[in-house]
């Protein structure tokens, strides 16, 4: 195999994304020597793609799309594996006038009934006409079009054995419709976020020059999915407006092998990098397993952070794990954004690393929504430390409301409304669900929590998860954070949510997957669940011991406390030792974010 | 070559059956034997690092038994 391709162009001048659309932004990056590169799950170079022949390729399958019964402006869903033929299928979309729609991989073993069925409801939400898989999953994907419009399911390959169109292409125009992404929302309530090329355009160029200020000799390497707006337009979209060369391993090798990463990082000088933190978090676990390499991460310059709540801890392990390797914890940046919003609307500002605000507990906070700052002579169990995000990018504007809508002024908890060039025109042919993020006077309601310091944001959690019992706020990351520190239990296996009782108060349920088979041991696990709720929120709860898998996640990753929520109240999701359902309780809401 | 296999996996299989109950072919791996995403990574790591082959990840969703994981490890080592 050849080498990777290179860092940096010999002559084409760098441009920071200055480009109406992505089909421009691919016909410029194709005249010069970058690309993307494939690595294995044991980082051998599998494929090396030069933006160049990903042209000419996406060109050619877009010649053959374009011969289908298929129109301007269709949708086409493609199961987004970290494979040259995504990227190649993904942009011919672009060329010819075809609206790709990334969908989302499955890994649990015997988890392929449910796959078939989330894909199938992202297709005909979507009204996708055709679907595109690589050869492992085109079976599958075949299965999930039953039923719905799609009357072409086939490999790139196959795609390419069609006959090609003898027609100009019409690519997808600055006014277009650039791409869906099925990130948000429940199987059966799938919300689309429909991006168009202004608000792609605007986003990578604010990302290249704003948020990170690329240039020549940035390369960036990512394990994320591609389904996911991290993913697919912070290391994929914007590297090719930007003419960055990037290096992918995919998400299910990272899994395996989470130091594969680092490595790549090291061996080709990569300065871009972005994760969840739990991505830094599995690193740094697995090379205190004693299966650190030598690495040089010297180069890195951009450690970006998003995509869940950031956790200053895990990240100051990662920097001590690394330290020796030159890792540089002032590289850390984190960083707020959603689907809704493209990508990025904040970048804490570069060099400076994660900086914690640390606020008080107690009233002022819980009851108030006030973040006063925590003195230094204050208990680590009566403060909270929140991450700061940074400032909005220029042409952006963040403001914190109250219930009624109201801006709220520095240092008060509130709803995050985002204003920019980059929002979504909408949830595709979901009206109600439009209007409810979507206010009419060009702000989003993120449906997240937080509030402003010095002009930066600090995000404290999501507004439909928020626990309030007793008319006070409790988080329920906190108390899964918590909960999670058990010996018995694992990362992602905790959900604490709030019901309603017969007379409107709120209680707190915490449900945690349990893998102890003796009953004393379970009785034990619930003793000490209950006892770490109550160090950590001050609440009584109940304990609900479930079999391992009971939670439901999106395709983002994210638990669904909404949907464990509503499986508790439906009887589904049950404590292991009684097995009987809850009792049916008031007007149960369905998945909230269906509304 | 495959009864090799196997048995190799069977033996591996026993560290993921920490109750030691009575498993094999049919023995279902995520329902039986309660291995989460997590553990069900490891599980894959370690048999393509012992038998030195990749396992797509794409068909982790159609294994449902041991005797499923046995077939596809085999089906893939043939291959190579």
């Amino acid at each position: 195999m050849n080498e990777v391709t290179p860092t940096a162009n010999v002559r084409l001048p760098f441009r920071a994304g200055d480009f109406a659309t992505l089909a421009e932004g691919l016909d410029y990056a194709a005249k010069g020597e970058t690309g993307v590169n494939f690595f294995s799950s044991r980082g051998s170079l599998e494929t090396r793609l030069p933006y160049r022949e990903l042209r000419s390729k996406a060109l050619d399958l877009a010649s053959r799309l374009a011969s289908t019964s298929l129109e301007h402006g269709d949708r086409i869903g493609i199961i987004a594996e970290t494979s040259p033929d995504f990227l190649a299928v993904f942009f011919a979309c672009q060329y010819a006038g075809f609206v790709p729609v990334p969908l989302p991989l499955s890994i649990n073993f015997g988890g392929k009934d449910a796959y078939v069925e989330r894909l199938r409801g992202m297709l005909a939400a979507a009204g996708a006409r055709a679907a595109i898989a690589g050869p492992d999953l085109v079976g599958i994907l075949r299965e999930a079009v039953i039923g719905t419009d799609v009357d072409l399911a086939a490999t790139a390959d196959e795609l390419m054995a069609r006959p090609a169109s003898a027609a100009p292409l019409t690519p997808l125009g600055a006014d277009d419709v650039c791409y869906i992404q099925y990130s948000s929302g429940s199987t059966s309530f799938p919300r689309g976020v429909l991006v168009t090329q202004a608000a792609l355009a605007a986003n990578a160029r604010a990302i290249a020059v704003d948020g990170l200020a690329l240039g020549s000799g940035d390369r960036c390497t990512s394990w994320l999915p591609l389904y996911h707006d991290m993913g697919l337009v912070g290391c994929c979209l914007t590297p090719v407006m930007t003419q960055i060369s990037v290096d992918y391993l995919s998400t299910t090798a990272f899994a395996r092998r989470p130091l594969v990463w680092l490595e790549l990082i090291s061996r080709f000088g990569g300065t871009i990098s972005f994760g969840p933190t739990f991505g830094f978090e599995l690193c740094a676990r697995r090379a205190a397993n004693g299966s650190a390499r030598e690495l040089d991460l010297s180069s890195w310059r951009v450690a970006g952070i998003g995509g869940e709540m950031i956790r200053p801890q895990a990240l100051a392990a990662f920097a001590d794990t690394f330290a020796a390797s030159g890792f540089d914890a002032r590289a850390f940046v984190p960083s707020y954004g959603m689907a809704e919003a493209t990508l990025a609307v904040t970048f804490n500002p570069l060099g400076r690393g994660v900086r914690v605000d640390r606020v008080a507990r107690g009233d002022t906070f819980e009851r108030r929504h006030l973040a006063l700052p925590a003195g230094e002579t204050l208990p680590p169990a009566a403060s909270r430390s929140f991450v700061v995000c940074g400032a909005p990018m220029p042409g952006y504007g963040i403001e914190i409301r109250n219930e009624a809508g109201r801006a709220l002024p520095e240092r008060h908890v509130g709803r995050i409304c985002i204003k920019g060039p980059s929002l979504m025109q909408g949830y595709f042919q979901n009206a109600p669900a439009t209007r409810a993020v979507l206010k009419g006077d060009g702000w989003l309601d993120s449906g997240d929590m937080g509030y402003m310091i010095g002009g930066e944001l600090v995000v404290t959690g999501r507004t439909k998860d928020l626990i309030i019992v007793g008319g006070r706020n409790i988080w329920p990351q906190d108390i899964e954070w918590a909960v999670e520190k058990l010996d018995a239990v694992r990362a992602g296996d905790v959900a604490a949510f709030s019901v309603g009782d017969d007379q409107d108060r709120e209680r707190l349920v915490v449900v945690v997957e349990c893998r102890l088979q003796k009953p004393a041991e379970q009785a034990t696990l619930r003793q000490l669940v209950a006892a770490v709720v109550n160090r950590t929120a001050g609440v009584e709860c109940e304990v609900v011991l479930a079999a391992p898998r009971s939670l439901t996640f999106t395709t983002s990753g994210k638990l669904s406390r909404a949907a464990a929520r509503d499986h508790f109240q439906r009887g589904i999701l049950r404590d292991l030792e009684t097995g009987t359902a809850a009792p049916a309780l008031l007007e149960t809401p369905l998945l909230a974010e269906a509304s | 070559m495959v009864e090799n296999i196997e048995a190799e996996i069977m033996a591996l299989m026993q560290r993921y059956n920490p109750e030691g109950k009575p498993i094999g072919r049919t023995t279902e791996i995520g329902a039986d034997l309660n291995i989460d995403s997590v553990a069900a990574m490891d599980l894959i790591m370690e048999i393509e690092d012992k038998f030195d082959i990749d396992i797509p990840m794409n068909q982790v969703g159609e294994l449902r038994t041991i005797g499923d994981l046995i077939d596809l490890a085999a089906g893939v080592l043939q291959k190579t």
